[in-house]
């Protein structure tokens, strides 16, 4: 933005191109539109359609107002699925956030070389396989005989092993650990760039003033960070309440309904229950969640533009 | 710069410790994948006796080259166009002063926060008016279109970072809109097309839901999609099931090597330049 | 990079553009048709195969070679008809299975585990003209009666809109080696037998039952449980979503109930809802648990594994000397309303049950009955294998006529979206036998009513 013209200026002195150039920029325009407004807005349209009729999907449909909505805010197992979406919101983003923080912090210092750039590679990995891929590997990582476990024994801790995914408690904790064995790396790396960019000098003068890490995160790296870190909450928040490969590979919403999301719910609400109202209202309630959350956590990041 | 020497020590361990914690999952994959098939594997060892057969038995009873023949068919049909049309409407948005710039820019990202799946419903019942459903082209509209927020945004981006003098110097020569869009704005957007590029055939690639609504057919999703299918397949033998996972992942996985230098890079400038 | 780089207005722009979807959407007509989907125009039904070459699509689930052996034997005596077969795995099929129907290009033939409402959208074709110009009167009414489903929804009467590609049945197979050393010589003859079996096992140290939870396998146990207290039509006539019918019946609470008593005494492997259906084969036929309660198709593979060291009986009744119930159904198949092939498809499945070659196939690679004329000859099995068991249980259920349909095939939605999560926590010992029962009916009249 700062590298804009006063717009004044040029609007004076270009007001002919600027004609012309908004009916080329229209025209740049009209295929990603098209494609946008088609294959999101559209299907958008029609989901908030359907969610005020009760329809199986095939036959014909019957007119309910908000009775979808009703059953939405009021069913207990849906509203579960719901909670359980903002506990994965722990794992999903306070925890790679967090733990990017601390660890870029600690190692902003370090050379560029090839132990680092092979350990941004190491860490981003997660990021490129499928989460479905990713749910298949931890689900064998739970298991009773499986790399967690065997860790466990190994270290003394053998009593407390159990098949992880299985336990009423232990269920949801362990699936959105996955998310952060996913997200963690970005994380890290995203900040460790911010980190870069923050003037180098002011850490000098804060060690100066013998200010120790604590104080130095806290007065200059963490509000340096700001942008970034509005980036990576709304990122991994939406992946946290719209999740659905993690589970739908590793649980599938058991045992009993401990790791039910509501992606899991729509799925099998809409397809193999084929009541398709009802699955859209929850979608449409699913996607304002979203927006309530994400929207005020763009507030931090625009305090820091001024 | 001072530094604390326990810190730096700190630092290290922990980032040794984070590098460890995201490559056992990986590495208790492959443990699992060499273990014999008809059981369930006994632990996180390395096997006296490596079955690699498993990986030719994944390969050949999940269909794995069709699978990426279905996968490269829908890669290549999202991301040529996509690149295209983002890279047009974000020089639109970032390069050309336009009004209502700013709206259409929010109306884009406003699509950023949609779930996919409050889109799920309406994209089936859309494909099977279109007569897409069940195949590739059902994956591929939709997903054009969901990529469209960030794509649009991403090359928004990079235009708006292009210092104006260029192209008024490009007016002075005469040159129009599309002139002067194609010969100085679209070689100087290489760097971002081609980290948007590799962005968008990872997440087509990984694309999950999509897929396993859309196409009743496993042959004819993307590879992840076709993971679930692989469960039933493999009647969850868990070796070969890790096997045809790791075999999936695996063009990812290369693809992301060969280009990680700049990808990374692209990916880290991009995202936080505005 | 913010994402939202609104500066003010973005939250009002995007309640702007909420409302104007709203009232976009508001203002449409209602989604779906407003008729019956209409068939297209079917051949006259015969019974003579065609000499065209015709291609024949089959959607089934993964992990069911059987319809690949079948096709391929078709083919070979046929050479005109060729099959395209397409697989998913079962959770995906049935929650695509309506959808794929109503699409332009339907499978001729798909697996079909629950009608819900295809008959009533029109869907799936109604076999009844084949019926009759096959004579498939001669085959035993009980086989068919599950794939029936008259015009308002109900299964077990009406018109025939399914077949099946061989007839299940369920029992429970026994290590007996385990049981030798356990001092166990026979198979349980009651349920209280039963429970003494389990009781020794628990004690000496063996897994008294191998099962899962993860996807719903351990149901087999649950529902063998109801079926010995159950009135079997009762049981049924809900299955079968006659009007009135409940779950919520003394017979299922006593079974529900007795379920519980086993989670509470430690019968399940502690860690059941983490196994699922190949990790539960998998102990079983490496040598943990006792009893494993499962269907005819694993009959073949356990006998591979275990060698002698394994019998299959049918779950035993409450009292002794009462007749045996056991779950058992079609692996049943329905034909695409819109199939341009329905002459060659009802061929083909007249075939199934009537070829010589087509029926040892059934048995061969299912261990299930083949189904059909019961006065046709049984496919040779080698005696005393647990296949030839599973045949003997089938005929000997069929003579007790105790046959009942698995809980699962209730509805579509059921078994995902409750009767498996509700009985990972009775077999946990989280909820009761009751509250079993109860909420699996709260969750059914919502799908049904």
């Amino acid at each position: 933005m700062s590298t804009r013209a006063p717009l004044i200026t040029r609007r004076v002195a270009v007001s002919a191109a600027a004609r012309r150039a908004t009916i080329a920029a229209w025209l740049l325009l009209t295929p990603a539109l098209i494609a946008y407004i088609s294959f999101v807005i559209w299907p958008l349209i029609l989901g908030v359609q359907y969610s005020f009729y009760d329809w199986n999907g095939i036959g014909p449909s019957t007119w309910v107002g908000f009775e979808n909505y009703l059953t939405v805010v009021t069913d207990p197992t849906l509203l579960a699925s719901i909670a359980n979406a903002f506990i994965l919101v722990a794992f999903f983003t306070v925890i790679p956030v967090g733990v990017g923080l601390m660890l870029a912090s600690l190692i902003r210092t370090m050379k560029a070389g090839p132990f680092t750039t092979i350990s941004q590679t190491i860490l981003f990995l997660p990021q490129i396989i499928p989460l479905a891929a990713a749910g298949i590997a931890w689900s064998w990582m739970y298991a009773q005989t499986g790399a967690i476990n065997q860790f466990l024994s190994a270290i003394g801790l053998g009593g407390i092993t159990r098949s992880w995914l299985a336990g009423y408690d232990t269920a949801l904790p362990a699936v959105g650990l996955i998310g952060s064995w996913v997200l963690t790396g970005l994380c890290t790396v995203l900040l460790l760039t911010g980190i870069s960019k923050i003037d180098g000098s002011l850490y000098e003068a804060i060690r100066l003033d013998g200010a120790g890490w604590w104080r130095e995160f806290f007065t200059i790296t963490l509000p340096g960070l700001r942008q970034e870190i509005a980036v990576l909450i709304t990122l991994t928040v939406i992946a946290a309440l719209s999740s659905f490969d993690i589970i739908y590979t590793s649980t599938q919403g058991g045992p009993g309904r401990a790791t039910l999301v509501p992606g899991i719910s729509i799925f099998r609400i809409g397809f193999t229950q084929s009541d398709v109202g009802l699955a859209s209202a929850f979608g449409i309630v699913l996607m304002v969640l979203v927006l309530a959350v994400v929207l005020p956590i763009q507030r931090l990041s625009r305090t820091s533009d001024r | 710069m001072i530094n604390n020497k326990s810190e730096v020590i700190l630092g290290r361990l922990l980032l040794v410790i984070a590098l460890v914690i995201t490559l056992v999952p990986l590495a208790s994959m492959l443990s699992a994948a060499l273990q014999p098939a008809d059981q369930n594997p006994t632990g996180f060892v390395w096997p006296s006796d490596p079955q690699w057969i498993n990986f030719v038995t994944a390969f050949e009873v999940g269909n794995v080259f069709r699978l990426m023949q279905s996968s490269a068919l829908i890669v290549l049909g999202v991301v040529p166009i996509s690149i295209i049309i983002a890279t047009m409407a974000g020089y639109a948005l970032g390069g050309l002063r336009m009004k209502g710039g700013r709206f259409i820019l929010i109306f884009f990202v406003l699509g950023l926060t949609i779930p996919f799946e409050a889109l799920i419903i309406p994209l089936y019942y859309q494909a099977q008016s279109m007569g897409t459903l069940n195949t590739q082209l059902a994956i591929v509209f939709p997903l054009i279109g969901l990529f469209m927020p960030f794509s649009v945004f991403w090359m928004r981006a990079h235009f708006v970072n292009v210092p104006p003098e260029l192209s008024e110097a490009a007016r002075v020569d005469g040159a129009t809109t599309w002139q002067e869009f194609v010969r100085i704005q679209l070689p100087l957007a290489v760097p971002a097309t081609s980290a948007l590029a590799i962005l968008l055939f990872l997440w087509t690639w990984n694309q999950f839901l999509l897929p396993v609504v859309l196409v009743a057919d496993p042959l004819n999703r993307t590879v992840a999609g076709a993971l679930t299918f692989f469960q039933g397949q493999y009647s969850l033998s868990i070796p070969l099931l890790n096997a045809g996972a790791l075999l999936i992942i695996t063009p990812a996985i290369i693809v992301f090597l060969i280009f990680q230098r700049q990808f990374v890079r692209a990916l880290l400038q991009g995202a936080v330049k505005g | 990079m913010t994402l939202f780089r609104t500066r003010r207005g973005g939250t009002g722009l995007a309640v702007v553009a909420l409302s104007a979807i709203a009232a976009a959407a508001l203002t449409g007509c209602a989604p779906g048709s407003s008729g019956t989907a209409s068939t297209t125009s079917q051949a006259p039904v015969s019974t003579e195969l065609t000499t065209d070459d015709v291609v024949l699509t089959i959607a089934d689930e993964t992990g069911f070679p059987v319809t690949d052996k079948l096709t391929e034997e078709f083919t070979k005596q046929h050479p005109n008809v060729t099959f395209n077969i397409t697989r998913d795995t079962f959770q995906n099929l049935t929650a695509n299975a309506p959808k794929l129907l109503a699409s332009d290009t339907p499978p001729d033939l798909i697996r079909l585990p629950t009608l819900g409402d295809t008959v009533k959208d029109g869907l799936v074709a109604n076999l009844d003209p084949y019926f009759d110009a096959y004579g498939w009167d001669k085959w035993p009414a009980s086989q068919l009666a599950p794939l029936r489903m008259t015009e308002d929804g109900t299964r077990g009467s009406g018109s025939l809109y399914q077949l099946g590609l061989g007839y299940s049945v369920t029992g429970i197979y026994m290590n007996t080696k385990l049981a030798s050393q356990l001092g166990i010589t026979a198979p349980p003859q009651t349920l209280d037998e039963l429970e003494k079996d389990l009781a020794i096992a628990k004690a000496g140290g063996v897994q008294p039952i191998m099962s899962g939870d993860k996807d719903g396998v351990v149901n087999f146990v649950v529902q063998a449980a109801m079926n010995q207290y159950a009135d079997k039509d009762e049981f049924l006539s809900w299955m079968f979503n006659e009007k009135g019918a409940t779950f919520d019946t003394e017979g299922n609470v006593k079974g529900a109930e007795l379920i519980r008593k086993w989670a509470d005494a430690g019968y399940f492997p502690s860690d059941i809802n983490a196994i699922d259906y190949f990790t539960f084969n998998s102990n079983f036929t490496g040598g943990q648990g006792l009893f494993a309660w499962n269907g005819n198709w694993e009959a073949a593979n356990y006998q591979k594994a275990l060698g002698s060291d394994v019998t299959y009986f049918l779950a035993p009744p409450a009292t002794a000397g009462g007749k045996h119930v056991a779950m058992g159904a079609a692996n049943s198949f329905s034909v695409a309303a819109k199939s341009k092939h329905l002459n060659e498809i009802a061929y083909f499945l007249n075939w199934v049950h009537t070829d010589e070659k087509a029926r040892q196939i059934i048995v061969d690679v299912t261990g299930a009955s083949p189904g059909g004329d019961p006065s046709l000859a049984l496919p040779s099995v080698e005696s005393g294998s647990l296949i030839g068991q599973a045949l003997e249980m089938s005929s000997q259920l069929g003579a007790e006529d105790g046959q009942v349909d698995f809980m699962a095939n209730t509805t579509a939605g059921i078994y995902a979206g409750s009767i498996i999560p509700e009985s990972q926590l009775l077999v946990t010992s989280q909820i009761t036998g009751q509250e079993f029962v109860e909420r699996v009916q709260k969750f059914y009249e919502g799908e049904v009513g």
